[in-house]
C-alpha cells in the first residue's frame, strides 16, 4: 500500500509540469482546449497529491513501520487522534500537507474561474503549479515521505510530547492554510503583471482568498500563542522566538494588504505597493518555511538542518527577482494621476497604517537575522533577545491602535477641522476619561496609561459608528435597535465586521498590555498542607497522586484554591514521563477568569523532604487576548459572508471582462 | 507636485523614526551568542556582561535542588563531526572549554538531559560562571516539535 505513495507524486509532479505548459502555452497562442487541458492536469495533480497523503494518514493510523517517517513520529501506544496529527509531526509530512492545501486551493481557483477573467487565469493557474512544482520537486526528490527503513523495528520512535497536545492537531493546520492561501492572490497579481491587465480585477478576484488567508494567519498565530501558554509553562505565550515571528510576519504585511487594497478599490492609488505588498506577503511565507527548517537560525523550537534551506533559499531568490523585475517593467503602466491631498485624509491614514505595519514587519525581520547579520559583518554573532522586539514594536503598536480608531471614520479626501471634531469629539473625550481613571487608580507608567487610553479611543469610535447606523435605520427605515443593529451588520459585512475585527484587535491589546505589565510570579517549595499566597488567592497544597499506562506516567498535584477563606476549584497540574522517548512533560493548571488568570506549574517534589515546588503565575486581563483574537476571528466571517450586492458587482465586472476578452481575441494579430 | 513632495517628507520622517526605534533598541539590547569555544576565547574581555552561549550539557556534576528551583551543570562544546564523520580531537588543547552554569528560579526544561544542546542566557563572571536567566533546550538530531513549519 504505501508504495503507491511514491508513484502518485511522482505522477503529480508530471502532471504540474504539463499544466504550466498547456496553461501558457494556450494562453499565449489562444488555443482554449489546452488551457482546459491545463485546467484538467491540475485537478488531476490535486487527486495524486490526495492519494498520496491518504497513503501516508492510513499507514500512520496502521502504524506502519516500514515507512521511515511513520517509524519516526508515531508509535503504536500513541493515541490516535496524534498518529493522524502525526501527520505534521516531521518535516516530510508536513511538506506533503503543505502541497496537497496548495493543491486543493489551485484546483479551487481553476473551478471559481473556469469562465471568469479568461485573460489572467491561466497564468495565475500557471504560477501556482510552478509553486507545485518546486515543493513536488521536495517530496519526490529532497526531503521523501515515503521512505523505507532498512529495518522495520518494532515500535516506532512516537511523537514529541510537546506535540501530543490538542492545539497541535489544530494550530499547524491553521497556520499552512494561512501561509498557503497566500499564494493565490500572489498568484494572480503575478498574473496581472506578465499579462499587463493591470486594473483591479485581480484584486476583486482574491479579495475573498486574501480575507481567507489572513483568517488562517490569525487563527494560526493565536492557537500557537495558545499552545506555548498551556504547554509550555512559562506562563507567557509570544516569546519572539524565530518560529512565532516566521509566522507573524505574513500576517503584519497580509493585514497592510488588505487596508491598503481598499484604497486602490476606491481611489485608483497604491498600486504598486499592493503589488508589492502581496509579493512580499508571499515571499515571507516562504521565508518562514525556509527559516524554521534551515537550522540557520537557532530557535527554541530547534530544527536541526534538514538540507532543505538551501533549497528554500533559492526557490525564495528566484520568486523574489523574477517577480520584482515584472513589477520593474510594468511600472510605467500602474502610474496613476491620483494622489494624496491631504494628511488629514482617509487616505493618509490607510497610508501610514502602512507604513507602520511594514515597520513591524521589518523590525520583526532585522531582530530575527540579526544573529546571521552581525557574523556576516562583524565576524561575530550578535543577538536582540525579547527587549528588542518590546522597545521596537510597543511603541509602533500604539500609533497603530490610533490609527486604527482614525482610519475608518475621517472623511476621504480631505478632513476640515469641523467635521473632525464632530467625529472625534466623544471618542477622545472617552479616551481622556479612561486615561485619568486608570491614573486614578495608581498606574502610572506612560506605556499603560496611553495603551489605556488609545483602546478607549478605539472602542469609543466603533460605539459611535454602531449607534450611528442604528440611529439612521431606525428613523429611515422605522426598525427597532436589534432589527437595525443585525441589518446594519448584514446589510453592511464588509464594514461592520471590520469594526467587529477591530474591536478584537483592541481587547487582545489591552490583554497583551496588561498582562506584559502586571504579571505576578510566585515561586515556593511547600509541604503537604502548607499554603501559598498568591493575590488574592491562596493555594493549599494537598499532596499528589501518580498514575501509569503504558504510553504515558504522571505524577499529579492536588492544590486547593482558595479566596476569602472559601474553597474555590480545586487545580491539578502534573508532571508526564513519556514512554518511548523518555522525557518529562508538564502539565499546566489553569483558572481562567475575564480579569485575571491563575496558572500553577509543578516543578516536582523533593524525594527526601517531601516538599513540592510550585510555580505560580497571576496574569490580569491576559483573557481578552484571547477572547480578542476570537472576536477578530468571528468579524472576519463577516466580512467573509457572501453578500448580494457584491456579487452583482462582481458579475458586472467579470461580464465586462469577458466582452474585453471577447474583443481581444476577434482582433487580428493578438497581444 | 507640492502636495506630493508634502507626502514624501512625511513618509521619510515616518520611515527615519522606524529605523531610529530599531537601532536604538539594537544598541541597548544585543547580547553576544557565542559558542563555548568563542566564549572561552573572549572570557576576560566578556565578564560581567550578559551573554549567550550554545553549547551540550556535560556529563556529572548536574545538580537541581528543587526546593530552591537551582540547576547546575556544564556546557561544553559539542564535537564538531567532520566529513568521514569522525570527530575531531583538540590535542593541543589541555583542559577543554567548559562553562559551569548556574540557573535559579526556574523550574527545571522538561528537555533538559545530559547531551542535549542548550542555549544558556546570562550574565558571565569573572570565574567563569554564568548566571543563566534562561536555558533554552533543544532537542538534538531530528527535526523535531515546530511550532510553525
Amino acid at each position: 500500500m504505501p508504495l503507491i505513495g511514491p508513484f502518485a507524486l511522482a505522477f503529480a509532479l508530471l502532471l504540474a509540469f504539463y499544466s504550466v505548459l498547456a496553461n501558457v502555452i494556450g494562453a499565449r497562442r489562444r488555443l482554449s482546449a489546452l488551457v482546459v487541458s491545463g485546467r484538467h492536469a491540475l485537478w488531476a495533480m490535486s487527486a495524486m497529491i490526495t492519494v498520496a497523503i491518504v497513503v501516508l494518514w492510513s499507514s500512520l493510523l496502521h502504524s506502519d513501520f516500514t515507512l521511515h517517517y511513520v517509524a519516526s513520529y508515531s508509535s503504536l501506544t500513541l493515541p490516535p487522534i496524534y498518529k493522524f496529527t502525526a501527520l505534521w509531526g516531521g518535516q516530510q509530512g508536513s511538506l506533503l500537507l503543505w502541497t496537497w492545501l496548495l493543491s486543493v486551493f489551485s484546483s479551487i481557483v481553476a473551478w471559481q474561474n473556469r469562465r471568469r477573467n479568461p485573460e489572467i487565469t491561466p497564468y495565475a493557474l500557471a504560477v501556482l503549479a510552478v509553486l507545485a512544482i518546486f515543493f513536488l520537486g521536495m517530496l519526490n526528490f529532497v526531503t521523501r515521505p515515503f521512505d523505507l527503513v532498512a529495518r522495520v523495528p518494532g515500535d516506532g520512535q512516537d511523537l514529541n510530547p510537546l506535540l501530543q497536545n490538542y492545539w497541535m492537531a489544530i494550530h499547524p493546520p491553521s497556520l499552512y492554510t494561512g501561509y498557503v492561501s497566500a499564494s493565490v492572490p500572489f498568484a494572480f497579481g503575478a498574473a496581472a503583471l506578465i499579462t499587463g491587465k493591470l486594473d483591479d480585477s485581480w484584486i476583486r478576484t482574491t479579495r475573498r482568498w486574501a480575507i481567507f488567508s489572513w483568517f488562517f494567519l490569525t487563527l494560526g498565530n493565536l492557537f500557537g500563542a495558545r499552545w506555548a501558554y498551556e504547554v509550555l509553562g512559562w506562563g507567557g505565550y509570544w516569546a519572539w522566538d524565530p518560529v512565532e515571528n516566521a509566522a507573524f510576519m505574513p500576517w503584519l504585511v497580509m493585514t497592510a494588504y488588505l487596508h491598503s487594497v481598499m484604497i486602490q478599490e476606491r481611489k485608483d492609488m497604491l498600486k504598486v505597493w499592493n503589488l508589492a505588498l502581496i509579493g512580499l506577503a508571499f515571499e515571507l511565507t516562504l521565508f518562514g518555511t525556509f527559516l524554521t527548517r534551515s537550522g540557520v537560525i537557532s530557535s527554541v523550537h530547534s530544527f536541526t538542518q534538514s538540507g532543505l534551506g538551501p533549497y528554500f533559499l533559492t526557490f525564495l531568490a528566484i520568486v523574489a527577482s523574477a517577480y520584482t523585475a515584472l513589477l520593474v517593467g510594468r511600472l510605467k503602466m500602474l502610474r496613476t494621476p491620483a494622489e494624496f491631498e491631504s494628511y488629514l485624509s482617509r487616505e493618509a491614514a490607510f497610508l501610514f497604517n502602512n507604513l507602520v505595519l511594514v515597520g513591524i514587519a521589518f523590525a520583526v525581520f532585522w531582530g530575527t537575522i540579526f544573529p546571521v547579520i552581525s557574523e556576516a559583518v562583524r565576524g561575530v554573532k550578535i543577538t536582540v533577545g525579547p527587549p528588542f522586539f518590546d522597545k521596537v514594536n510597543g511603541p509602533l503598536a500604539l500609533l497603530l491602535i490610533f490609527l486604527m480608531g482614525v482610519g475608518p471614520l475621517i472623511a476621504w479626501r480631505r478632513s476640515t477641522a469641523r467635521n473632525l471634531l464632530r467625529t472625534f469629539a466623544a471618542p477622545l473625550l472617552i479616551g481622556l476619561g479612561t486615561g485619568l481613571c486608570v491614573a486614578l487608580a495608581g498606574l502610572h507608567q506612560w506605556y499603560v496609561l496611553t495603551a489605556f487610553s488609545l483602546a478607549a479611543f478605539v472602542l469609543g469610535t466603533i460605539l459611535a459608528e454602531f449607534r450611528h447606523g442604528v440611529t439612521a435605520r431606525r428613523h429611515l427605515v422605522g426598525e427597532s435597535s436589534a432589527r437595525a443593529m443585525v441589518n446594519l451588520v448584514a446589510k453592511n459585512n464588509r464594514r461592520y465586521g471590520g469594526y467587529v475585527i477591530h474591536l478584537g484587535v483592541v481587547l487582545a491589546f489591552v490583554g497583551i498590555v496588561a498582562s506584559s505589565f502586571f504579571r505576578l510570579e510566585v515561586k515556593r517549595s511547600v509541604r503537604q498542607g502548607d499554603s501559598i499566597d498568591v493575590g488574592p488567592y491562596e493555594l493549599v497544597y494537598l499532596g499528589t497522586r501518580s498514575s501509569m499506562d503504558p504510553h504515558v506516567e504522571s505524577l499529579q498535584a492536588r492544590i486547593e484554591v482558595m479566596r476569602d477563606g472559601r474553597p474555590l476549584a480545586v487545580m491539578l497540574p502534573a508532571k508526564l514521563f513519556y514512554a518511548r522517548q523518555q522525557q518529562p512533560a508538564t502539565v499546566v493548571a489553569l483558572r481562567s477568569t475575564p480579569l485575571h488568570d491563575l496558572y500553577v506549574v509543578f516543578a516536582g517534589v523533593d524525594e527526601a523532604t517531601g516538599q513540592a515546588t510550585f510555580q505560580v503565575f497571576l496574569t490580569p486581563l491576559v483573557f481578552w487576548l484571547w477572547a480578542g483574537g476570537l472576536i477578530m476571528a468571528l468579524g472576519t466571517v463577516i466580512v467573509m459572508w457572501p453578500n448580494v450586492r457584491e456579487r452583482a458587482a462582481i458579475a458586472a465586472v467579470v461580464r465586462a471582462g469577458d466582452e474585453a476578452a471577447l474583443e481581444a481575441q476577434m482582433a487580428p494579430g493578438g497581444e | 507636485m507640492n502636495k506630493k513632495y508634502k507626502f514624501v517628507v512625511g513618509v521619510a520622517l515616518m520611515t527615519a523614526a522606524i529605523a531610529y526605534l530599531i537601532v536604538a533598541a539594537v544598541r541597548t539590547t544585543s547580547e553576544y551568542y557565542l559558542t563555548v569555544n568563542e566564549a572561552q576565547q573572549r572570557r576576560t574581555e566578556l565578564a560581567g556582561q550578559m551573554v549567550r552561549v550554545a553549547g551540550r550539557v556535560a556529563p556529572g556534576n548536574i545538580t537541581w535542588d528543587a526546593a530552591s528551583l537551582t540547576l547546575a551543570f556544564s556546557i561544553v562544546q559539542p564535537p564538531q563531526a567532520t566529513q568521514t564523520g569522525v570527530q575531531k580531537v583538540a590535542i593541543n588543547d589541555v583542559a577543554p572549554a567548559s562553562f559551569r552554569v548556574i540557573a535559579r528560579g526556574q523550574p527545571k526544561p522538561d528537555m533538559f538531559a545530559v547531551g542535549r544542546d542548550v542555549i544558556v542566557e546570562g550574565r558571565l563572571g569573572a570565574d567563569g560562571t554564568i548566571e543563566a536567566r534562561q536555558v533554552l533546550t533543544s532537542c538534538p538530531s531530528k527535526y523535531s516539535p515546530e511550532k510553525t513549519s
